[in-house]
């Protein structure tokens, strides 16, 4: 006997009929773009541009152009590559972990999710491998012989096992996002006219009919991936926690980092997210499907994952002081009182004290407010990993080697420019592919247990 | 059994018998109502899942989860393979007078490979079961199957007869009945 629900309010508004989710979605789809969406799209092009510009200027002339030396071997570069990956992490938590939970509010936001995770990943990868500065011999990276020996590649280093996760991550999340995209773009493929469309979308679609037995199998292998994908997401951030932990540099060489690095990443991930979403359901008209009830519940999520951040925060200071190790104890006392004390600061209290407005209800479902609580999560999730990275190897060993490092123009274009890949691939996203997954979207629709 | 599912295909089959429904509680009554009485559904159509109804319908759990298993165990075993081939067998690598030989750093790679193997395996049979394949023609019955109608499919001649069949569909809530011969469907 199936009940509707009777505790639970209805996770799609306006009494919508499964043909009207196939109306309101694919409607961006069938129609010409809005102009909102070409002035968007346009911007992107423009930041795409700087970031050739920036690309261009780096290969060109070289690695030098960045303002990377001698102690701070890593700066922006590295500091964006985490931030964007640990924006990634959001897509993958909605759709893998909370499908596990079967926590349906996610149905709504877990396609624009996952793409923001696909997109973002790729963002990320730009800078490791340009930081290569010969970017032409980057398939060392890879298991492959060397050509002068049989030399192979250091199974034992944090980077290589980078190469890995990030690469297992960015195909499996692929994989996951698009079988979950097949039976929407076979709706599409039965609506669109022109010829060309019918082509791409029937190519895409790979031949699916809804057959009750695909449905089975289809949904199986969601829950199989899913399961995967949850050990994996935690996997990626972990790793990348290593490239620092496993190094001997004061303020890095903590076993914190893998746990405090992955709440980090949902914490910033859920920022973009909420950024996203917010204006997509203003422009798309899409209020009836993310409600105020999914900014409630991911204004949650922010609000834990930054005070897991916070507590991490926290212990790093207190472990600093009661390891009594010296070099440790400068290291934190320097990120906080030191020449970046300015960055420590806005790391703190955008990432720990800001989220804690979350506590009150109209905070977490008043949307103009929520979208600049987003931009400030992701304000400070970039300033925690420039804060890591930078006051910690500003500071060498030796006194003699201790610099100051701001990031030059090209650096500032490059993480820029990544803005114009993101956000050129997420509108194109949003003109070709259906935002919002309406075939999951109409199996609630009914708000049954 | 083959690889591919070849019951999700309609080509050379005879005389189908087609009912369309509109909602999903009427798809279910149709279905327990005609397995009830013997009938064999050759397939139901849906735009959404529909959870349960591949149970009404009894379709058996899929193997793909034995099929990941096996996936994984054969990634897990390719990558140890690697490793050891080019880190202890070909090339050992001395760093810091460490053991060349298994140990816990070549657990984030092993894992990273079991997972890509195990996603990709499964996937890929996911596919190749369910007689996927890019630019592959659709075999349609209805044009609305895959945005708000249910289409349930079976042979004419069945364990009963077509009458039975068709009532059945009809009391439980079928908008439509057609029948398909050799891919043209007419209204009964």
């Amino acid at each position: 006997m199936i009940h509707d629900s009777i505790i639970r309010d209805v996770l799609v508004t306006g009494n919508k009929t499964p043909s009207d989710v196939t109306k309101d979605i694919s409607r961006p789809i069938l129609n010409k773009p809005s102009t909102a969406w070409k002035i968007g799209f346009t911007l992107s092009l423009v930041f795409l541009g700087i970031f050739a510009l920036s690309l261009f200027n780096t290969l060109w002339v070289g690695i030098g152009v960045w303002n990377i030396n001698k102690s701070v071997m890593w700066g922006w570069d590295i500091t964006n590559f985490v931030w964007w990956v640990g924006i990634g992490h959001a897509g993958t938590l909605i759709s893998a972990i909370l499908l596990l939970f079967r926590q349906k509010w996610r149905m709504s936001i877990n396609r624009s999710a996952e793409a923001m995770t696909i997109f973002a990943v790729i963002c990320a990868a730009m800078f490791p491998v340009f930081h290569m500065g010969r970017v032409w011999v980057g398939y060392w990276a890879l298991p492959l012989p060397n050509a002068f020996g049989s030399l192979w590649v250091n199974f034992n280093s944090p980077l290589l096992w980078d190469v890995f996760a990030i690469s297992t991550y960015f195909s499996v999340s692929l994989l996951f996002w698009y079988i979950g995209l097949i039976p929407d773009i076979a709706t599409i493929r039965d609506k669109v006219k022109t010829k060309g469309q019918k082509f791409w979308y029937n190519f895409f679609s790979m031949g699916w009919t809804g057959s009750v037995r695909s449905w089975a199998r289809y949904e199986l292998v969601s829950l199989i991936l899913a399961g995967l994908s949850t050990p994996l997401v935690l996997s990626v951030h972990t790793i990348v926690s290593t490239d620092f932990a496993t190094s001997v540099i004061p303020g890095w060489h903590t076993t914190i980092f893998p746990p405090y690095f992955v709440a980090g990443a949902i914490f910033s991930g859920f920022g973009m997210v909420a950024t996203l979403l917010l204006v997509a359901r203003k422009v798309m008209n899409y209020e009836n499907y993310i409600t105020i009830g999914h900014l409630d519940a991911m204004t949650k999520i922010i609000m834990l994952t930054g005070s897991l951040v916070g507590i991490a925060y926290l212990t790093e200071l207190f472990i600093a002081w009661y390891s009594g190790v010296e070099y440790e104890q400068y290291a934190f006392m320097n990120r906080a009182t030191g020449p970046y004390w300015w960055a420590y600061w806005s790391m703190m209290s955008c990432n720990v004290l800001a989220p804690q407005v979350f506590w009150f209800k109209w905070c977490r479902t008043t949307p103009w407010f929520v979208f600049i609580m987003s931009i400030i999560v992701n304000v400070g999730m970039w300033f925690e990993r420039f804060v890591i990275i930078v006051t910690s190897l500003h500071r060498d060993y030796l006194p003699s080697s201790w610099v100051m490092y701001k990031g030059s123009l090209t650096e500032v274009g490059l993480f820029l420019g990544t803005f114009g890949i993101f956000f050129t691939c997420f509108f194109l996203f949003a003109k070709f592919l259906p935002v919002i997954n309406m075939s999951e979207i109409k199996s609630i629709l009914k708000n049954r247990e | 059994m083959g690889l591919v599912d070849k019951g999700l295909s309609l080509r050379n089959r005879g005389r189908l018998l087609v009912g369309v429904f509109e909602d999903e509680d009427h798809v279910m009554a149709a279905t327990k109502a005609l397995r009830s009485k013997g009938t064999d559904i050759l397939d139901i159509y849906t735009p959404y899942p529909i959870h349960g109804l591949e149970v009404a319908l009894g379709v058996k759990r899929s193997n793909l989860s034995v099929v990941a298993f096996l996936c994984g165990m054969t990634g897990f075993s390719l990558v140890i393979l690697m490793i050891w081939y080019m880190y202890v067998h070909d090339w050992p690598m001395l760093i810091g007078n460490k053991p060349v030989r298994f140990t816990p750093s070549w657990v984030p790679i092993l894992f990273e490979g079991t997972v890509l193997c195990t996603a990709f395996g499964m996937g890929i049979i996911f596919f190749l079961r369910n007689r996927m394949l890019h630019g592959i023609q659709p075999e349609l019955l209805d044009d609305r199957q895959t945005d708000d109608r249910m289409v349930i499919v079976v042979e004419a001649d069945n364990n009963v007869d077509e009458a039975t069949m068709l009532q059945t569909m009809k009391e439980a809530g079928a908008v439509e009945l057609r029948e398909r011969i050799g891919g043209v469907q007419t209204v009964l």
